[in-house]
């Protein structure tokens, strides 16, 4: 997992296990350039892991660098962090919605506060990619008014918002596999094609069997150590 | 949490809200439904009290200034009473009660239940989508507040007072009586009595809520302390106060 210009870089990098965290993670290293997609298949019982949010520099290391934009994370300004923060599509393992506004502004609410794009055109393509999910539209109900399947299908649309470069899916169908599997893979080819590096965690057999994702390298989680098996 | 803490978050706020690099058109919804929630949704509590507080000094007015024979000066203390302790006092008294506490239990339970941490993760900044903002509307709402505040008590004291049969003056007389009494430094008083306690209520309210710790039950407890802290800052500002434009 090399690139020239590299999107995400993990070199050596350790966290020590921490809540709310599952596991520590050792000396993990990996690469990802534009269209890269590393499929992380997780242990069951660990499936909670700092790599999402060490991706997006929101934990201390114990050792080791993560770079986004081949810039360090902690040299960057607290503001300059957001911003490139805002560049990040990510879906949380658990839900990660704003409880007092209705689903739609949580879709929305990142690319109104990065960017001055009309709050039509952001509308708009959030639309179009909830008609991609075989959503009739964005759900304006609060979170807790709307199900479990639409909600991932909303998450999944908030993370592909705005054509970030990096989009980190953390076990995303879990649950709402067969709702979710094909037009997920599709906006994530999609986003790949367009220049994006994809990180999809899963603890799902049938994802890391899913032919139509394409991964340009497979890793596995053991313990604390990631194994790259596959390039 | 110290006091420096406090006052360093307050001027960040103050700094970061005059730079308007600072000001997406986020963190402007989430100003304007805070000016809403500590300014419009406590009109009417506000409107009360003030009549309240208008008709209670015009009677205890009307039986002293009566005793010592100077009633026609009650414009005047109007002034006194009213603008300058009372005004500040009530107003700010509300926004701790109606909008510290709301922003101490809102904060908090969006810290323990991780909401905070979707925000950094999109690249929002808690302190300035969540703590700024509502610092300085809390505090463009207590001055608005308390301007009417102050006029309720006026126009229900005055009002009060004619039926009593205390005032024999028209209300323009009675107007520019008290606009008469009204000196600069009353001016800076009343400006910064209404607005630092009411920064520094929804500074230690926001801060406060955004310390507790990973658990719902530590809400109760860090907007319990948030609520005493600001109530003490208030009263050791309008003290403060006092004493440095009055002494």
């Amino acid at each position: 997992m090399s690139s020239a210009h590299p999107i995400l870089q993990f070199q050596d990098v350790t966290i020590a296990s921490q809540p709310p965290y599952e596991s520590a993670i050792w000396k993990v290293s990996f690469t990802l350039g534009a269209g890269d997609l590393l499929l992380l298949r997780l242990e069951e019982e660990f499936k909670e892991l700092p790599l999402a949010d060490a991706a997006e520099g929101l934990v201390d290391l114990a050792a080791g660098v993560v770079r986004f934009l081949e810039r360090d994370w902690t040299g960057l300004s607290a503001r300059d962090a957001a911003a490139a923060r805002g560049r990040i599509g990510r879906v949380f393992l658990t839900e990660g919605w704003l409880d007092d506004q209705g689903v739609d502004e949580n879709i929305v609410l990142a690319q109104r506060h990065h960017t001055v794009r009309s709050e039509a055109d952001i509308r708009q393509e959030a639309a179009n990619l909830a008609r991609m999910f075989r959503l009739p539209g964005l759900p304006l109900w609060p979170p807790h008014r709307v199900r479990r399947q639409d909600l991932r299908k909303a998450a999944c649309i908030r993370a592909l918002l705005g054509r970030p470069q990096l989009i980190l899916l953390e076990n995303p169908t879990l649950g709402v596999y067969a709702d979710l599997i094909a037009p997920l893979v599709n906006a994530v080819n999609a986003a790949r094609r367009g220049g994006a590096a994809v990180l999809w965690a899963t603890t799902e057999t049938r994802v890391w069997d899913d032919a139509g994702l394409r991964p340009t390298s497979r890793c596995k989680m053991f313990g604390s150590q990631m194994h790259l098996l596959t390039r | 949490m110290d006091l420096r803490y406090f006052l360093a978050v307050l001027f960040m706020s103050a700094f970061a809200g005059v730079q308007p690099r600072h000001w997406p058109r986020t963190v402007r919804a989430v100003f304007v439904r805070q000016l809403y929630r500590s300014g419009l949704d406590s009109l009417w509590f506000v409107g009360v009290l003030a009549a309240l507080v208008g008709i209670s000094v015009v009677v205890q007015a009307h039986l002293w200034l009566g005793k010592v024979g100077l009633s026609q000066k009650i414009g005047p203390l109007l002034v006194l009473i009213v603008a300058r302790e009372l005004g500040p006092l009530f107003t700010n008294f509300v926004i701790i009660v109606k909008s510290g506490s709301a922003i101490a239990t809102e904060l908090g339970y969006l810290k323990v239940s991780g909401q905070v941490r979707v925000l950094e993760a999109q690249g929002v900044d808690p302190f300035f989508y969540l703590v700024m903002p509502r610092v300085l509307a809390t505090t463009v709402a207590a001055f608005c507040l308390n301007v009417f505040f102050t006029t309720g008590a006026f126009v229900s004291g005055y009002g009060f007072a004619e039926m009593l049969g205390q005032i024999h003056v028209d209300p323009l007389s009675f107007l520019n009586s008290v606009l008469g009494a009204v000196r600069p430094a009353d001016v800076i008083n009343v400006l910064v009595k209404s607005c630092v306690p009411a920064a520094l209520t929804a500074t230690i309210c926001a801060t406060g809520g955004l310390s507790a710790s990973a658990s719902v039950a530590a809400i109760p407890g860090a907007t319990k302390d948030a609520l005493g802290r600001s109530l003490a800052g208030m009263f050791i500002v309008q003290a403060l106060v006092s004493v440095l434009t009055y002494w």
